[in-house]
């Protein structure tokens, strides 16, 4: 054989299961492959409609990966230390090689990944695919938002800036107003009384291992659930306007048994979706291309973004000068602006906005999002479409709930000012005095 | 749905776009973190010198990070990445262009070498940074300037007089450094005028008013300058308020020590260096100090008088906590006001009502008080802004002061 020859056959040795030559190869490559046997060997050709999905989970995975790659590496030059936070991350920025586009597009991809979480829930809302066996899987999204909340959280603070010191004073503070385990719960969270070494500590290990472990663990189930569950929504029988499922014949091959394998049907979900061999696909390589295509849209969107703007780096924290307005993350606005909007002083009484407005509202939402599925009555046959009539009123519920949302989000972000006064976008703030 | 041919191209077109797009952005970090700015200055230069012949002097231009890394004083200083001739190793050719001129070779170099030191400790600005105006501390979110001449014209100052505040934060406990000469001034004035009888220093001093101890670190954000005029800084506010107390302050019971422009940017610098600055024992300048003048110090004033009326008792309150005894013993002798005892005796009293309501009015009234002041500093005394009750709770306090003989001009502090 020429060297020529024999490299070719290297070269596909290594690298058949991503490019199958052969329908056969496509079906194979999934359980030869230890990353591809993630998906199954056939997706329904209407999973990769774009205007159904917008691809939103996917992207959020994405997301997830540059922020774990680009977090490592900034975990070889960030120092959880209140002396050494600060400086260490002066480094990163200056000195260490592309540290400044480790640190930009690992914030990029903090702030998209909740904000196409957020868009990843509604449009699972939006399309009802959330009901009937699929609610198990709601229910662990719901979890995987709240813990992606949390590791943006845990994250704001490891700079150890004014923006980080007091973001989480905000954010803590309205943690204390939970009736009866509130202090409590301050005082867990922070490591103590006030927010210093411990708290530093406490949150770096969260947001480095603790977090992102319960997230890849409930992601793998979210994955391996949506299969379970048929695949995605928009190909359930039902909503494709087919009444009966097509009953697959069983077809000789193998099946997996505890101990080995056996001679005898394969495994077929019966409950499956009209697949034929029209409206299936062989994943690999479909899917992959498709995957593929997402990640370097994502990639090359947060590398853009983290070139047009920086990650900011304010004064060194400094607990006895609180920047003024003290300003929660963007994604915790809405309840900042609530907590104020709620907190009422007549008298000598004050009303506590914390509370109102920081648990009792958000706890609210967020019990009624868990518990909807179970509450939902519109029929069947319109989970996996997008506004149906018979949704129309929880849809719209939703949309209002979303939109008062964003509206409280840039009202803080963009209208507020100092002592919380409000300002129009293009009105200037005192001007802040400084040393020199 | 139609059959497809298996092997379809899938988002072929989509996928060469980004992967197009994918590899530009990438091509363009890597042009990003490979031509920073300290790169450009460092090439100019070595063109610079290969084009005056100096081909050693250019191969010795390094292409690279360069920085004093100083554990000790807890920070890092990358100014030498585009200043990289700071120290003449590169060059000493003469008519460089600024940027690439060694540091001049002051009196003071040889004990301030630049391993130990660096260049921000004297100099100011953001050690840390790579780029030009980050590194010059002319960002947001800094608050160490680079001390420029043109930043000590907003002042009044030149660039030497400003750069005295970084000098002093070291060697504050100096009587006086040469080379600081605003700065010795302001000591001299600052034992002269006796500010300790009321501001805390150091463990000592007053307890009248704030302490002195670290007021370079006193965060702008804090103080009010409503009646400040020019730059809403604490450098100005500091001088505007050396040169006339009351009208920073509206009720403060400072003296207005009626000082010249030159001395009020002298204190306010004096006052800018007094930050805290921990640093290792081998960094800490021998004090160049004249035998120990001992101070009037409040805290070793005995207390006032105690009272023996309801009234009077009252009165000693107000004595105490207004901060009368900050500058007038009973008995004693002067400190910085008169001494206080048998004063029911020398003077009536709607005199004394007149005086505590406002002195000023007073001494306006009777030519011979202003000649009278020139033995206390020509200092009269601020306006406690004193309300009805207090001034009759003080005089009936006063009276209960044993009486004694007039002081004498000629009467010194203990």
């Amino acid at each position: 054989m020429t060297m020529r020859a024999r490299l070719i056959r290297l070269w596909r040795w290594v690298t058949w299961t991503w490019s199958p030559a052969s329908e056969r190869e496509a079906s194979t490559a999934i359980v030869e492959n230890l990353w591809l046997h993630w998906f199954p060997a056939k997706v329904a050709e209407a999973s990769f409609s774009w205007s159904y999905s917008l691809w939103l989970g996917a992207i959020s995975a994405f997301l997830f990966l540059i922020l774990t790659v680009t977090g490592v590496l900034l975990m070889f030059f960030y120092v959880p230390s209140t002396q050494q936070a600060y400086w260490s991350i002066k480094d990163i920025h200056y000195v260490v090689g592309f540290g400044w586009l480790l640190r930009n597009q690992h914030r990029w991809a903090a702030h998209l990944m909740v904000l196409v979480v957020f868009l990843h829930m509604l449009r699972v809302f939006f399309t009802g695919a959330y009901r009937a066996q699929r609610s198990a899987n709601w229910l662990v999204g719901v979890i995987l938002l709240l813990l992606t909340l949390f590791l943006s959280f845990t994250g704001y603070l490891l700079p150890w800036d004014q923006l980080a010191f007091w973001a989480v004073t905000v954010g803590t503070n309205i943690a204390k107003e939970a009736p009866l385990v509130g202090a409590a719960l301050r005082f867990i969270l922070l490591g103590g009384t006030e927010i210093g070494q411990s708290t530093l500590v406490r949150f770096y290990v969260l947001h480095v291992f603790v977090l992102p472990a319960a997230v890849l663990a409930l992601f793998a189930y979210h994955m391996w659930r949506v299969r379970r569950d048929g695949g995605m929504a928009v190909t359930d029988p039902a909503s494709a306007g087919v009444d009966e499922p097509r009953e697959a014949s069983p077809v000789a091959g193998k099946t997996y048994s505890l101990f080995g394998v056996t001679p005898g049907t394969s495994l077929e979900t019966r409950a499956a979706g009209p697949f034929g061999d029209e409206a299936a696909t062989f994943s690999a390589p479909h899917l992959l291309r498709r995957l593929m295509l997402v990640f370097l849209a994502v990639f090359t969107l947060t590398i853009v973004l983290s070139l047009i703007s920086g990650a900011p780096l304010e004064e060194p924290a400094n607990a006895t000068l609180t920047p003024n307005p003290a300003k929660a993350p963007w994604y915790f606005l809405w309840l900042q602006e609530l907590v104020a909007i709620t907190t009422l002083r007549l008298g000598g009484l004050t009303l506590s906005g914390g509370l109102i407005g920081g648990i009792l509202v958000p706890g609210i939402l967020l019990a009624a999002g868990v518990a909807w599925p179970f509450l939902d009555r519109s029929p069947l046959r319109t989970v996996g479409r997008w506004f149906p009539r018979e949704r129309r009123l929880q849809n719209t519920v939703l949309c209002i709930i979303a939109f008062i949302m964003l509206v409280l989000v840039l009202i803080g972000m963009l209208m507020r000012g100092p002592y919380w006064q409000l300002y129009w976008p293009w009105q200037a703030w005192p001007e802040m005095p400084r040393r020199l | 749905m139609s059959a497809r041919r298996f092997t379809w191209n899938r988002d072929f077109w989509p996928l060469l776009i980004a992967s197009t797009a994918s590899f530009v952005v990438v091509m363009i970090v890597a042009y990003h973190e490979y031509t920073p700015e300290w790169r450009h200055y460092t090439l100019a230069f070595r063109s610079y010198l290969t084009g005056r012949g100096a081909y050693d002097a250019a191969a010795a231009v390094p292409d690279n990070v360069q920085q004093i890394w100083l554990p000790e004083l807890d920070r890092v200083d990358r100014c030498i990445s585009c200043h990289v001739n700071y120290d003449g190793s590169i060059s000493t050719l003469p008519d460089l262009p600024p940027l690439y001129r060694p540091h001049p070779d002051l009196p003071y170099m040889a004990k301030h070498p630049f391993p130990s030191f660096g260049c921000t400790a004297c100099h100011g600005g953001q050690g840390y940074a790579l780029d030009a105006a980050g590194a010059h501390g002319l960002v947001e979110h800094w608050d160490d300037p680079l001390l420029t001449t043109k930043l000590a014209g907003e002042y009044g100052l030149t660039r030497a007089q400003l750069m005295e505040i970084k000098c002093n934060t070291c060697h504050r406990s100096d009587d006086s450094t040469p080379g600081t000469d605003s700065i010795n001034m302001a000591k001299e004035i600052f034992e002269r005028k006796h500010c300790t009888s009321c501001h805390g220093l150091q463990g000592g001093g007053g307890l009248a008013a704030s302490d002195l101890t670290y007021d370079g670190d006193l965060d702008p954000e804090y103080l009010d300058f409503s009646n400040v005029e020019g730059p809403k800084t604490t450098l100005n506010w500091q001088v505007q308020h050396f040169k006339s107390p009351q009208q920073v302050i509206k009720r403060s019971g400072m003296p207005n020590y009626k000082l010249n422009d030159e001395q009020a940017r002298g204190m306010a610098l004096l006052m800018l260096s007094w930050t805290r600055i921990s640093f290792p024992p081998q960094y800490v300048p021998a004090a160049r100090r004249r035998p120990a003048v001992v101070q009037p110090v409040v805290r070793e004033v005995p207390y006032p008088p105690n009272a023996t009326t309801p009234l009077g008792q009252q009165g000693r309150y107000v004595f105490t906590n207004r901060g009368c005894n900050s500058c007038h013993r009973v008995g004693g002798g002067k400190l910085i006001g008169p001494d206080l005892e048998g004063v029911t005796h020398r003077r009536n009293d709607r005199w004394l009502q007149s005086w505590l309501k406002d002195p000023a009015a007073v001494v306006a009234k009777d030519p011979e008080l202003q000649t009278w002041s020139h033995e206390f500093g020509d200092i009269i005394m601020p306006n406690q802004n004193l309300d009805d009750k207090e001034i009759d709770a003080l005089i009936a306090y006063m009276k209960e002061f044993p009486e004694s003989a007039p002081p004498t001009p000629a009467a010194a502090p203990q």
